[in-house]
């Protein structure tokens, strides 16, 4: 088995992750399950960006989503006690709504092959010197301001559930 | 079929997944989630650009962890939002906050 197979394998299993984690992740009707789709998809991506020879975006990707976001959602599951709502869309309405989830991504798919980009044979790995080198030279304004954005979040989250002692 | 149209397809997969669920979910959570797939495939797609064309890698790599940072702290403030909602009116279905006050 050669590399190009070994990589066409590998890539048909992380999107078959992917698509089987999406799936279940949209259509479970307890949320826990589809808190469990949804890191099934988050690890494919991780896969895939392993695929195209960047090994520190699959550690953040599983860093930071699986490790932060995925607990934050299961937090929020627990404290409002996860079902999905009662009632269920009509026939006619689950197609209206597949229908127009449908029209942006056929649109930009159209827009993709529409291009003709020239593409590398084999992605090369950057060094991750480079990474940290140019996010503190060249885009240290988007580093800080990342920074800042996340440190607002965290201060409105808190903010937000603060209880007043003389609530109502 | 070459490597970069198939990596784009994956990320319009997701995009197509999360456009599904934010629209068909009843529950604040389930919109999160579908959020957090959309903005999982948009990470993909621009890294993806980046390693496989001639554009800079390095570029597409630190983009696309700006859009995951950026996810984590929308999840956060989300997170603290739909617990305000749960608090106040019992449940976290989106049915619930559809009126004003007035």
């Amino acid at each position: 088995m050669n590399e190009t197979m070994a990589a066409q394998f590998l890539f048909a299993l992380y999107s078959l992750i992917i698509a089987a984690g999406g799936f279940l992740a949209v259509s479970a009707a307890s949320l826990v399950r589809s808190m469990v789709g949804l890191i099934a998809a988050l690890f494919g991506t991780a896969g895939l960006y392993l695929l195209m020879n960047a090994p520190f975006m699959a550690l953040m990707q599983i860093l930071i989503y699986v490790g932060a976001v995925a607990v934050l959602i299961f937090f929020a599951i627990m404290l409002t006690r996860g079902e999905d709502g009662e009632g269920s869309t009509s026939a006619l309405g689950r197609l209206v709504i597949v229908g127009a989830s449908l029209l942006l991504p056929l649109l930009l798919g159209l827009v993709l092959f529409k291009t003709d980009v020239v593409t590398l044979p084999a992605p090369e790995l950057v060094d991750i010197a480079i990474l940290g080198k140019k996010l503190l030279g060249e885009y240290v304004l988007a580093f800080e301001l990342i920074s800042v954005v996340l440190f607002v979040a965290m201060a409105g989250a808190v903010v937000l559930g603060f209880e007043r002692r003389d609530a109502r | 079929m070459n490597a970069l149209y198939a990596y784009h397809f994956v990320s319009l997969f997701l995009l197509a997944l999360g456009l599904y669920g934010f629209m068909a979910r009843r529950s604040l959570v389930g919109m999160l989630i579908s959020v957090e797939l959309m903005l999982n495939g948009a990470a993909l797609s621009i890294t993806a650009s980046g390693q496989l064309t001639a554009a800079d890698g390095a570029l597409a790599q630190l983009s696309s962890l700006l859009v995951m940072g950026l996810a984590a702290a929308e999840a956060t403030l989300a997170l603290a939002i739909i617990l305000v909602v749960a608090k106040r009116f019992g449940n976290a279905s989106s049915k619930t906050t559809s009126e004003l006050k007035g």
